[in-house]
């Protein structure tokens, strides 16, 4: 537990300071909450004719996750590298597949997700996202 | 690096975030303005996923989103970004910027370039290093412009049987544009590329959170010097005539014409000669595809470790019917056109047949005009059904190399290299 609440810490020390990057400089990775389904037109851009060209925030709607036992495993550590939608675009996948994606994760891409976490995620993935549970 | 989730502990990320954040409109995170949220008139709207058999759906079934400098095109991903282009852009030849798929690895995608500060850097095994800014890449070399097809290499992921993981395209995850700009050879000539080189690497401004060396960190593709191909590469800085919108690629990306997107570098930053193998995680671990015919395997070849793969590379040849696309009747004994696409990675696009009667019988259509051997090419034929019924319309290309598209699926984990040919059922209804 001690040690959960540690990692928890550092992801969100993680978190806070990327939030910092992106306060400092909105060059890049720039995000933001988004509403699906809305059918208003987006603003024109704001232009000035100096050398710097800029888009607006990414918009990021809410993906719709299943409620249970390992989602907030899932929000805060799968989310540090790629929005959840990256779990609900899928189809559904045998059991361990979602293993082998989870450790994959971990392995190649070097995500460091504590073991414990690293568990609770698979079981997650594995009791909504297969073939035989999958319902959203 | 932001936490997108409502049902993350509130209460711990405001309090970590507020230090550092007090710019961010954190509470914008967490109560999004519902109200603006409006489903199709119809009510009915389409599934959230398939599976686990074949999307059946032309498109993915993703929501629409409206992104900068895009129209409404369908969402798969949004951090990092993946779009795709509804079927109906596909009518013309040259696909919309606007309309344009978008598909990135890492979430550090650029929200701006300097062009002040920008320059393309062409180092590493030279006898000189070079870089430019955006306006010396414009005046000091002759423009090249080509009309060329840009691919994901998981277009129509989402028909592989069984499913595999990755994302779900369905057939959109293409598009064809003109590409202006500088040949990558005056680049690399003007560099001096020393006699022992292997390879040229690219790098563009696409970064991850992972930690460094790994492909979580930075998205590097490679092309072996030897490669006849990179004789047609352009470093181009114009999309059909206008500057790359940010999320194709500004202020240049690399045209690699007839190999699948993923060597299409966008946000291009580095060029650099390499005297060994390019060993990083995107050429030597994602991206390849069995060496086998049409890349084709079984998943029990894959768990006896019997499959040899190599990096993927041209695409094959594909065809589409794109109007009548299915979505309305049509009546009995009208003559309509049947309107679509065809392109080919290896060469010119010879011939398209269509067959509405389970692929017995082939009838030639008439090609539209031709902007070159990379380029899409329309095609239409007239059509009509004499009784109400359901059609199955198939649609088929040959290319000059005599590569015709299959009636067999083909099936390997990265789910790639998608080929066969599509059919598009249209229903015909009573005229009287």
């Amino acid at each position: 537990m001690k040690n959960r609440v540690r990692a928890i810490f550092l992801v969100m020390c993680g978190l806070a300071m990327a939030a910092g990057v992106v306060y400092a400089d909105l060059k890049k990775g720039y995000y933001t909450p988004a509403v699906l389904g809305s059918l208003r037109q987006p603003a024109p851009a704001e232009l000035s004719p100096d050398s710097n060209y800029h888009v607006s925030a990414y918009p990021v709607p809410l993906a719709d996750l299943a409620p249970g036992e390992g989602l907030q495993d899932v929000q805060i550590y799968c989310n540090t590298c790629h929005s959840p939608r990256y779990i609900t675009m899928q189809p559904p996948l045998p059991a361990a597949t979602w293993e082998a994606e989870v450790n994959k994760m971990n392995k190649t891409f070097g995500a460091a997700i504590p073991e414990d976490n690293t568990q609770k995620i698979i079981l997650y993935l594995q009791t909504h996202y297969t073939v035989e549970n999958r319902k959203q | 690096m932001i936490v997108t989730e409502q049902r993350v502990s509130r209460r711990g990320l405001l309090k970590t975030l507020a230090g550092a954040s007090s710019g961010i409109a954190v509470s914008r995170w967490l109560r999004p303005d519902v109200t603006m949220a409006q489903d199709p008139a119809s009510g009915k709207v389409i599934e959230a996923f398939t599976g686990p058999r074949a999307n059946w759906h032309w498109n993915s079934v993703g929501p629409y989103v409206t992104e900068p400098q895009k129209v409404p095109l369908i969402l798969l991903t949004d951090r990092p970004v993946q779009l795709e282009t509804p079927r109906h852009y596909f009518r013309t030849a040259f696909t919309p910027n606007e309309a344009f798929y978008v598909r990135w690895h890492l979430e550090g995608i650029p929200n701006a370039v300097d062009l002040n500060d920008w320059k393309l850097q062409i180092d590493g095994n030279v006898n000189k290093s070079l870089a430019f800014t955006l306006t010396e890449l414009m005046t000091k070399f002759k423009p090249v412009s080509l009309a060329a097809v840009n691919q994901c290499s998981g277009n129509s992921r989402s028909q592989m049987q069984p499913r595999v993981a990755g994302g779900q395209w369905g057939h959109g995850a293409m598009g064809n544009a003109m590409w202006t700009g500088v040949r990558l050879h005056d680049l690399l000539d003007m560099a001096g590329v020393k006699s022992d080189s292997l390879v040229v690497q690219f790098q563009g401004l696409e970064t991850g959170q992972g930690p460094k060396g790994l492909g979580s960190n930075l998205f590097l593709k490679s092309l072996d010097l030897d490669n006849s191909v990179l004789d047609e590469c352009v470093v181009a800085y114009q999309m059909n005539g206008e500057p790359l919108p940010m999320l194709n690629g500004f202020p240049v990306r690399l045209v690699v014409p007839g190999y699948f997107a993923t060597y299409w570098t966008k946000c291009l930053t580095g060029v650099r000669v390499l005297n060994t193998p390019d060993e990083n995680f995107w050429m030597k671990t994602g991206y390849r595809v069995p060496d086998t015919p049409r890349g084709n395997t079984t998943p029990d070849d894959v768990k006896a470790g019997k499959v040899k793969t190599v990096p993927i590379g041209r695409f094959p040849v594909r065809s589409f019917l794109i109007s009548p696309d299915g979505s309305a009747k049509i009546p009995a004994g009208m003559n309509v056109t049947l309107r679509g696409i065809a392109f080919s990675g290896s060469g010119p696009v010879k011939g398209v047949e269509i067959s509405d009667d389970q692929r017995n019988t082939w009838t030639p259509a008439k090609l539209g005009e031709d902007y070159g051997a990379y380029s899409f090419r329309t095609w239409e034929a007239p059509w009509a059904a004499k009784s109400p019924g359901r059609y199955s319309i198939a649609v088929r290309a040959t290319d000059e190399k005599n590569n015709t598209q299959p009636d067999e699926p083909v099936w390997n984990p990265g789910g790639y290299l998608w080929n066969r040919i599509e059919r598009q059922e249209i229903v015909v209804g009573n005229a009287s």
